[in-house]
């Protein structure tokens, strides 16, 4: 059995405790750093997430760890898997507490949920939510076609053009509940929340790290 | 072995009432007599059982201010619920007996205290305590009842009483028989008698173990009934309050925790997971332990059933907990028997040993181990 | 459309964890017996959320019960909700630092409702659950009950909950003092205290003893969450039986294949186990 390293990137935001648990569970060793020189040399990465998108991207860039994660996946290829808020990290801009621009991994924006008055939902989304994918290879491998996973967020990407495997989830209209693109890979739900469907999709992503 | 024997035993498919308990019946659906018996009380005309009772309680109320009824209690659940309807919702004046175990724990002489302060009227009978443990001791090695005396003095030395004292009313809680899983035969008899104490209860060693104990008549005092002479023109009236109201042991701890001052033990039981039953004598845990090793079935078995027949968990749930908990060695307490019992530990294992039901159960690392698994 | 959920309710003493009964506990064992007689690792796929509570009549020791805290959120891959005692944001961080991804609340509730807004400032409203404890008094109605049910808030049932629904809180879990414990199923009859219009969602809980109770919970639209506290009821494996059937059943749970964990576990782990 191959033994594998993830990277996760700690940037003072998120519940990585159980991340890292998810990934013992599964026999992975996880280093979890804030140094921005580890994250550089990361061949896989995870970004978690949790609080404000403006709050996370002002630590990102005063740490240099923004540049730290482009590097890593961008110039080095690195794989990268981008939990909650740390989906949202890793697109274009958000309207969280007024615009900020994201790592820009991915072309999608991030915005609040829209509450129709004819069918108003409640803001955040928390809880457990079907999510169907477009198709069940890659991240996504192994799964039921319909499965549950643990959503607690206010804000969303929407579909948009993005190339590559994508997870839809319908609350108040459909919005991207997870990705894979290349080696760029974002989950809205907590896979580490998400019994066994989170496990799945957390073993994928280790194989797909794995084969490189 | 085991196999052609598992084929012999099984188990109640309701509750978990065992086969081997002595007096079971079950139906076409498999169902043992105490649950058809949970099922015909829910359709049992209660009402006319309690026109009974008022018609009984009326016959002897006392017009003068004196005792009208007699209710042995240990301070547990079941005797102080019983004295507590009879004074607060019938308005009678019970006189609550307690005849004093051997080996009674802390608990359970804080919940005496505890029924007596929230408000009755009560005796203590202690009979001879050399007496009761030679009785308790032969019951033990000859019957496999370790405290064979006591269950005599609950009856005789409480008969005697309300003879002496000229009561006639006395109320036993259940007739445990019809609400457990034996005989039912008195499942519609309001009244029974010396005899079927002597004959059910006692199992018909009675006079046996009395007259082999070696003790005097004086020693034997309260062991001994009255004798159909000291009787003889003198009401006696026995009876269970199961048989007026449906026998809902639950209930009774709840009434009981709010009006007399009950209190559970802080952890399960041994070989049980309740804590709020029998916590009067170190005893009962043996008794339990023997019954285990004779039928198969424990203290555990017995709580599911209760818990199963009142609706708060069904028999696949149950059989997680029998499994777990049944029939568990009473570690805490050999100490405190053998000092007791005046024996060594090898001949305490010895009346172990003898009462095993060999066929139920093989010994490993010195334990009696089933070889059946409850299903 | 979002799931409703099935969850289990640990009550946590001192380093046991006990069987509360009206609120009078009653020790059942401590970590080793929940990991090997309860097998709480298997538990734990059975269910949607663990709440896990401190609720020690003694002085409590935040730092044990964290430990405690630690291990189970070690096998339990959904979210945790702890509390008990919390009286400040620094207890709540430290619980979030042990495992929990919610915070629960009850006393402060009633006394303290300022330190309810300063945690939902800080960690997001819906990290906060809070708990009300709530038992029938004849004549006058449900009334609320604080400080592990010791002592009772004045006021009525229904007007507390019509003012916490303003608070900025994310589940309301509600407990009946009179069924905990007892097997003999939710009082549903509390709902009618509820306002139609609550706006967050609503863990029942309270007197379940087996899958009926969850059931009849569940059916009833104004649960969103069904909890359970009784570790014998639920021993082996009756947790995972009552799931199967309520699933079986329609019931709106969210759907894995439990028995994937096992095997999941041995993937990476080779002969580690």
């Amino acid at each position: 059995m191959a033994s594998h390293c993830i990277t996760i990137v700690d940037y003072g935001m998120g519940n990585i405790g159980s991340v890292v648990g998810a990934l013992k569970f599964l026999g992975v060793e996880s280093v979890v750093t804030p140094d921005p020189e580890q994250v550089q040399m990361a061949q896989s990465l995870i970004l978690p997430g949790v609080g404000s998108f403006r709050k996370a991207m002002e630590k990102l860039r005063s740490t240099g760890l923004d540049q730290a994660i482009l590097e890593a996946v961008e110039k080095k290829g690195g794989a990268i898997l981008g939990i909650c808020l740390g989906m949202q990290l890793l697109g274009a801009a958000s309207t969280e507490d007024g615009e900020s621009s994201g790592l820009l991994l991915v072309p999608n924006r991030v915005d609040r949920f829209t509450t129709d008055t004819s069918n108003p939902t409640k803001i955040p989304h928390v809880g457990f939510n079907s999510v169907q994918f477009s198709d069940r290879e890659g991240l996504f491998s192994d799964l039921p076609e319909k499965a549950d996973f643990y959503f607690v967020h206010s804000y969303r990407m929407l579909q948009e053009d993005l190339k590559g495997r994508t997870a839809i989830c319908d609350y108040g209209g459909e919005f991207l509940a997870a990705f894979e693109t290349g080696r760029i890979c974002g989950t809205q739900f907590h896979p580490e929340k998400s019994q066994t469907n989170g496990l799945i999709l957390l073993k994928n992503f280790i194989e797909m790290v794995s084969s490189c | 072995m085991t196999e052609k024997f598992e084929n012999k035993v099984s188990w109640c498919q309701n509750c978990l009432n065992m086969s081997t308990r002595p007096r079971i019946k079950f139906d076409d659906r498999g169902w043992c007599n105490a649950c058809q018996w949970m099922e015909e009380k829910k359709i049992l005309d209660w009402k006319s059982r309690k026109q009974e009772l008022m018609e009984t309680l009326d016959r002897f109320k006392s017009k003068s201010g004196g005792f009208d009824c007699i209710v042995p209690v240990s301070g547990g659940k079941d005797g102080s619920y019983v004295s507590y309807q009879l004074k607060h919702q019938f308005g009678m004046n019970p006189l609550a007996v307690t005849v004093t175990p051997a080996l009674s724990l802390e608990l359970g002489d804080t919940n005496i205290k505890n029924y007596i302060d929230s408000g009755y009227n009560h005796i203590q009978i202690s009979p001879d305590a050399y007496a009761m443990k030679v009785l308790n001791r032969q019951g033990f090695v000859e019957k496999g009842f370790p405290y064979f005396g006591w269950l005599i003095a609950i009856q005789a030395a409480v008969v005697r009483l309300a003879v002496n004292l000229s009561i006639p009313l006395l109320f036993y809680g259940e007739d445990g028989e019809v609400e457990y899983g034996g005989s039912t035969e008195s499942k519609n008899r309001a009244m029974y008698d010396i005899d079927y104490m002597k004959r059910i209860y006692m199992e018909g060693g009675y006079e046996k173990v009395l007259t082999s104990s070696g003790l005097s008549k004086s020693e034997l005092y309260f062991f001994l009934f009255p004798t159909d002479q000291e009787i003889q023109g003198k009401e006696l009236f026995i009876t269970h309050w199961s048989y007026y109201e449906s026998w809902d042991p639950y209930r009774n701890y709840l009434v009981a925790k709010e009006h007399c001052g009950l209190q559970e033990a802080p952890e399960s039981n041994t070989g049980t997971f309740t804590n709020f039953a029998q916590n009067d004598q170190a005893l009962y845990a043996l008794h339990t332990y023997l019954m285990y090793l004779k039928f198969g079935f424990g203290r555990a078995t017995q709580d599911a059933g209760i818990e199963i027949r009142r609706g708060a968990m069904t028999r696949d749930q149950a059989i997680n907990l029998v499994r777990l908990y049944d029939g568990h060695y009473p570690e805490e307490f050999i100490e405190v028997y053998l000092k007791y019992y005046e024996m060594e530990r090898d001949e305490f294992e010895g009346v172990l040993n003898k009462w095993a039901n060999k066929e139920l159960f093989k010994k490993l690392n010195g334990r009696w181990t089933p070889t059946f698994r409850v299903e | 459309m979002l799931k409703k959920r099935l969850i289990f309710t640990l009550f946590y003493d001192q380093g046991a964890f006990m069987l509360s009964r009206n609120f009078r506990l009653q020790k059942v064992g401590n970590m080793d017996w929940l990991q090997n007689n309860y097998n709480f690792s298997k538990v734990a796929f059975s269910i949607d959320e663990l709440i896990v509570l401190d609720v020690s009549r003694a002085k409590r020791d935040l730092h044990e019960f964290c430990r405690n805290l630690k291990t189970l959120s070690q096998g339990c891959f959904v979210p945790i909700s702890a509390g008990g005692g919390v009286r400040s944001i620094e207890d709540a961080k430290t619980l979030l630092r042990s495992g929990a991804d919610k915070i629960v609340v009850n006393t402060p509730l009633f006394e303290i409702p300022s330190l309810i807004t300063n945690l939902s400032a800080e960690f997001g409203q819906q990290c906060i659950v809070a708990s009300v404890d709530a038992k029938m008094e004849t004549g006058i109605g449900y009334q609320v009950w604080i400080k592990n049910g010791s002592q009772c808030v004045g006021g009525t049932l229904n007007d507390w909950i019509k003012k916490l629904s303003q608070y900025p809180v994310g589940d309301l879990y509600l407990n009946s003092m009179d069924r905990d414990g007892t097997g003999q199923g939710y009082d549903m009859t509390i709902l009618n205290e509820l306002p139609d219009d609550l706006p967050m969602p609503l863990i029942m809980s309270g007197g379940a003893g087996h899958y009926n109770h969850l059931s009849q919970g569940l059916s009833d639209k104004r649960i969103d969450a069904v909890a359970t506290g009784h570790l014998f009821n639920f021993l082996g494996d009756g947790l995972e039986r009552s799931r199967k059937e309520l699933i079986n059943k329609g019931f709106h749970l969210p759907v894995w294949d439990h028995r994937r964990a096992e095997s999941l576990k041995i993937l990476y782990s080779g002969d580690s186990h």
